[in-house]
């Protein structure tokens, strides 16, 4: 295949669940062709809710649909010689190996790097894992949360003596993801270059690393400890509204060019008491810093915002060039008019549940590259027989080896 | 040459007009793999980060002390270029011919302004891949709406569940999705293009919408109701798979451990690190779904455990009895930590003006052409005489020439 505008030509081995989905994502998202392996017991992301409907089920998850579109998918069993064998074979044909196992699972199997490069050698073999494949922690288990607090990254999220709160998402497994989709396309380029393919090694722990902002350099330059922004009037604060809450950045450092619109929409909205910032106080971070500038702000600001919605202090700041935002939810995502009018919300239809997944669309446009969510998300083991015939084996042998437990074949 | 000594990317150039941000993050990363990234600033209009904090030694005087701005730039470049003069086009002219990657994040039309726009520049040179950056593109109801990293992770739906219950959002407390969801997808579209020119033998444009890149990474909350109606809560500390999960008080200032449990085996492992006390054989915390259901009071009982201890001594125990567990380090925490130094994360790179400071590499290990922290960030037009008389073959003579015009600034 070699479809133009999309990287058809690529062919993406995706061994990964909970941690790595989005990175095999973002080719899909660009047409190459990625087969998402899941081992005999299944992607343990299936079981990771919310389910569609709230009904779990092994084809029900929506972030394993969301992650998984677009990809074709197989079910192999690693355990069985024959399934190292069929997973040799898949690696001879691939460009990029995407996998998340614990560092050192692989070699044990005959499967490290050396093995598959000997068959391969412009294969890139992309490890996405909590800590990375070698150094002290590498062989400690991670999660979302340890890796996030490990790296410096979840300590931001809180101020003064505050536990942190967490994000959604897994962000420490998404950063993970993303790095190792971009490290995988430097060395993929390498590759096709130079024929010379390399190993990867990708770290949640480190990815991290790359959210701390100034953390980092606040210490090394200035021997202080960081936390996060949040009660400096004005200043990336969060406030009640009507329905929900709104973040506004009316001012930074001394920026007085940013606090007079500010004044001037509370003076043309007549709210009470405005004048009390029309005061060149506020400028001074040291005074938004005091808990009497924080208190006043929110008095007299929140009184306004409480009589109105999100959507209507949004769209009125930033008329007055505000920088104002809606604390936004899923609802008001969906019917964000900004992203209905790009066609931003995509959707897949997936016949077990007899319905259609709604889904993010593309984060970019490209002059010639086209960007597609795809037209179907794999059920378990549904591309088991089309690959394992692409690799050269007859239905016979595909029968045997799925009565052997070495592939799930998914019955059509 | 030998294998390891290669780098990724040599012989890219990169025309970098970005600054700030994300832009200048992503370019960063190209920098280490080996790119020749070129930073095109002026005194007339230096990068905004140059006068933001913190500052070597708490002293914010000058363009060159700001760590805000070394962070972004180590392995870079900088030449002064005042782009309002009208002599400077011809000379980015002459490093676009030379590049392979031109990228900004100004607002639509400045390029243009300098007839530098998409369609002018693939003229000089068809096999470049043109980056621009949005907040939420170029067309639409929204597009002029302003907003910095934080009211991003607000608007994409990231902050509305990050906050404990009851309590108003939080959020990350930095602009979280400036530093990852924007940068990275940026370096993605462009390492996805350079393979297609490999084949197509052309250049493209790339648009990278910030909002849509962060919604990209975080897909639940719109897919959940989408599907079914429901709001998400908030996240708290807690994961509906795993019981106990959170952060907890330990011994210090402002010190917590996170553990995480989210199977019964890993649960049995912690009990034993616990030393297996009574309350934990209780019924109401005997599978998942009991724990989940009495969350708050076993978080009580972790917390009048973990609270009379060490975080790292705990730390260890419990990662060496198979439970997930982590320090919630601080930055200092992060620097000194034992796996990141060993990793090689951290560099310390010499600086005209502020000396040996703290970088980090990006979290990518290539095997076989490591990623090079190698320079720190330059200092407004350091690179100025070198780019022009090395690369775009002016000569010193025309350089000055340039400069006494105030071209060169």
């Amino acid at each position: 295949m070699n479809e133009a505008g999309s990287l058809s030509n690529l062919r993406i081995l995706d061994f990964t669940g909970e941690l790595g989905p989005y990175a095999a994502k973002l080719y899909a998202g660009l047409g190459a062709d990625v087969i998402h392996i899941e081992p005999i017991t299944g992607d343990p992301l299936r079981s990771i809710g919310p389910f569609y409907k709230n009904q779990p089920g092994t084809e029900r998850s929506l972030q394993f649909i969301y992650y998984n579109a677009g990809k074709r998918g197989m079910a192999l069993n690693l355990k069985e010689e024959k399934g190292r064998e069929i997973f040799v074979e898949l690696c001879k044909g691939a460009d990029i190996l995407f996998e998340s196992f614990t560092p050192g699972y692989l070699d044990e199997l005959g499967l490290s790097y050396d093995d598959l490069s000997a068959v391969n050698p412009r294969l890139v073999q992309t490890s996405i894992t909590p800590f990375g494949s070698f150094g002290p922690y590498s062989t400690y288990p991670g999660s979302d949360l340890t890796c996030s607090a490990l790296g410096g990254f979840l300590y931001l999220a809180g101020i003064e003596n505050d536990k942190p709160v967490r994000i959604s998402d897994n962000q420490a497994y998404r950063m993970a993801e993303v790095y190792a989709a971009v490290g995988s396309s430097i060395a993929a380029l390498f590759a096709q270059r130079t024929g010379i393919g390399q190993f990867v090694d990708v770290s949640c722990m480190e990815s991290v690393g790359m959210a701390l902002e100034t953390a980092a350099q606040c210490w090394d330059l200035e021997g202080t400890l960081r936390r996060g922004r949040g009660k400096e009037a004005g200043t990336a604060t969060i406030h009640p509204c009507k329905d929900g809450f709104v973040v506004i950045v009316a001012i930074m450092g001394r920026n007085k060019g940013m606090w007079e619109p500010f004044v001037q929409w509370m003076k043309d909205e007549g709210v009470e008491e405005w004048e009390l910032f029309d005061n060149d106080h506020w400028v001074e971070q040291s005074y938004r810093e005091s808990k009497e500038a924080y208190g006043l702000f929110c008095h007299i600001f929140e009184r306004f915002t409480m009589k109105h919605t999100k959507q209507y202090l949004y769209d009125a700041g930033q008329a007055q060039r505000v920088a104002i935002s809606p604390v936004s939810n899923g609802k008001d995502l969906l019917e964000n008019p900004q992203l209905i009018h790009h066609d931003f919300w995509k959707s897949v239809y997936h016949e077990p549940i007899g319905g259609e997944v709604i889904c993010p669309g593309a984060p970019y446009v490209f002059g010639n590259l086209k960007w597609r969510l795809g037209d179907a998300v794999p059920l378990f083991g549904q591309h088991t027989a089309e690959v394992l015939g692409e690799c050269g084996y007859s239905l016979d042998e595909i029968e045997a080896l799925e009565k052997e437990g070495v592939v799930y074949v998914a019955k059509s | 040459m030998l294998q390891n000594l290669r780098k990724a990317l040599e012989g890219i150039v990169v025309c970098d007009f970005s600054w700030v941000g994300a832009g200048p993050i992503a370019t960063n990363v190209l920098g280490q793999c080996g790119a020749e990234v070129i930073k095109i600033e002026s005194k007339n209009r230096p990068d905004l980060l140059r006068t933001g904090g913190p500052f070597k030694d708490g002293i914010g005087e000058g363009l060159e002390r700001s760590g805000y701005f070394a962070n972004r730039n180590p392995n870079k470049k900088g030449i002064a270029l005042d782009m309002s003069h009208p002599k400077a086009r011809a000379v980015a002219v002459r490093l676009i011919k030379k590049s392979d990657i031109i990228i900004n994040n100004f607002r639509v039309g400045q390029m243009e302004k300098w007839n530098l726009g998409w369609e002018d520049v693939k003229k000089i040179n068809p096999r470049i891949i043109y980056v621009t950056m949005s907040l939420q593109g170029d067309s639409g109801p929204q597009k002029s709406y302003m907003g910095f990293g934080v009211n991003l992770n607000a608007l994409c739906g990231l902050t509305a569940r990050a906050c404990f219950p009851g309590e108003r959002p939080f959020g990350t407390g930095t602009n979280y999705t400036d530093h990852v969801m924007a940068p990275s997808h940026t370096l993605f579209g462009i390492m996805a293009a350079l393979i297609d020119r490999e084949k197509t033998g052309k250049g493209q444009t790339i648009a990278i919408s910030q909002l849509k890149s962060a919604i990209s990474m975080a897909p639940t909350s719109v897919m959940a109701y989408a599907a079914n109606g429901d709001t998400l809560g908030p996240m708290g500390l807690g994961d509906s798979d795993a019981a106990p999960h959170g952060v907890y008080t330990t011994l210090g200032y402002r010190s917590w451990i996170a553990i995480a449990v989210f199977d019964e085996n890993e649960w049995r492992a912690l009990k034993k690190v616990m030393g297996n006390p009574v309350w934990a054989e209780e019924q109401r915390f005997s599978s998942m779904k009991d724990r989940k259901e009495n969350e708050e009071e076993l978080n009580e009982h972790i917390e009048e455990w973990t609270k009379t201890l060490y975080s790292d001594w705990l730390m260890n125990e419990l990662l060496q009895n198979g439970v997930k567990a982590g320090i919630v380090n601080d930055a200092r925490g992060a620097v000194e930590d034992e796996h990141l130094r060993k990793r090689g994360f951290w560099s310390y790179l010499d600086h005209p003006v502020v000396g040996n400071t703290l970088y980090n590499r990006a979290p990518i290990r290539l095997s076989k052409t490591p990623l090079r922290m190698e320079s720190a960030a330059p200092l407004l037009g350091q690179h100025t005489t070198s780019v022009l008389t090395g690369m775009l073959d002016y000569t010193h003579e025309e350089v000055n020439s340039l400069v006494e015009e105030k071209v060169l600034i």
